[in-house]
């Protein structure tokens, strides 16, 4: 004689459980993968912003050594796949400060710039 | 148990939207801090070699009547720096005086009232001395301090 213990599931409670786990296991691997991919573009930015930083204070220093009608370098590495540019040449004024735009890219082309004065001590 | 998975499941699915909207929206005032910071530095840059103009940097007025500040814009920043003459004496080790021409520098978002008050938060200040050649003029400025807020 069968009892209720042993009645099991219809194939339609087996189907909806199914598609109940499907959608929240394809949901928390979306989650997942959108958060892999914000920490890496997040780590991105922050490189980014450290490149673009470092290069700033890299040139106010080699700015420190400037002589009225020379020309300072700039002496900054940045990381693997990052560039730095947009300073270096002829030293700025020694009445004004110049405003110089330096700009870091990153591997994926991500851009940042930022605006620095410059003057000749 | 079925709900309580799925509550479980879009718990933990929003506390990673979260994670990631927070981490995007927290870095715009950061960005904006070091752009203001670096505006501050630029104005007392463009400060100090306006003062070098001066025939008697640190004794005659750092401002005129006429303009009591100065102004710059970078960043998207607008940054007044406000200058007070520091002029002292000292005496060198062979016993020479010696004059300490001395500039302090406040710079700050330019609302409309002097740095340093509670409106106008110092972004950046410095302390700069002209060295005088002989034959008259600035022959070279130094820097004595410099500090950023943090």
């Amino acid at each position: 004689m069968r009892t209720m213990r042993d009645r099991g599931e219809s194939l339609v409670e087996v189907i909806i459980t199914i598609v109940v786990v499907s959608v929240t296991v394809t949901a928390l691997i979306a989650g997942l993968s959108t958060a892999t991919t914000a920490a890496t573009m997040h780590r991105e930015h922050v490189t980014a912003d450290l490149v673009i930083r470092s290069y700033a204070e890299a040139t106010k220093l080699a700015v420190q050594s400037c002589t009225v009608g020379g020309r300072y370098t700039v002496a900054y590495t940045p990381p693997a796949g990052y560039s730095a540019s947009g300073a270096g040449g002829v030293c700025p004024s020694i009445t004004s400060a110049e405003v110089v735009r330096v700009t870091a890219r990153s591997p994926s082309g991500l851009v940042k710039s930022l605006e620095i004065g410059l003057r000749t001590p | 148990m079925a709900i309580a998975f799925v509550v479980g499941i879009g718990a933990l699915t929003g506390g990673l939207a979260s994670l990631v909207t927070s981490s995007a929206s927290r870095r715009a005032p950061v960005e904006q801090a070091r752009n203001q910071q670096y505006a501050a530095e630029g104005a007392i840059e463009d400060a100090a070699g306006r003062v070098r103009l001066l025939a008697d940097p640190a004794v005659e007025p750092c401002v005129s009547a006429r303009q009591d500040h100065y102004s710059s814009a970078l960043n998207r920043a607008r940054i007044r720096v406000d200058c007070t003459n520091a002029l002292s004496v000292t005496r060198s080790r062979t016993g020479t005086v010696v004059e300490q021409r001395d500039v302090v520098f406040e710079a700050c978002l330019d609302v409309g009232v002097r740095c340093g008050t509670a409106a106008a938060t110092v972004l950046a200040r410095a302390r700069i001395n002209y060295e005088m050649a002989a034959g008259g003029g600035v022959a070279r400025t130094t820097v004595q301090t410099w500090s950023t807020r943090p």
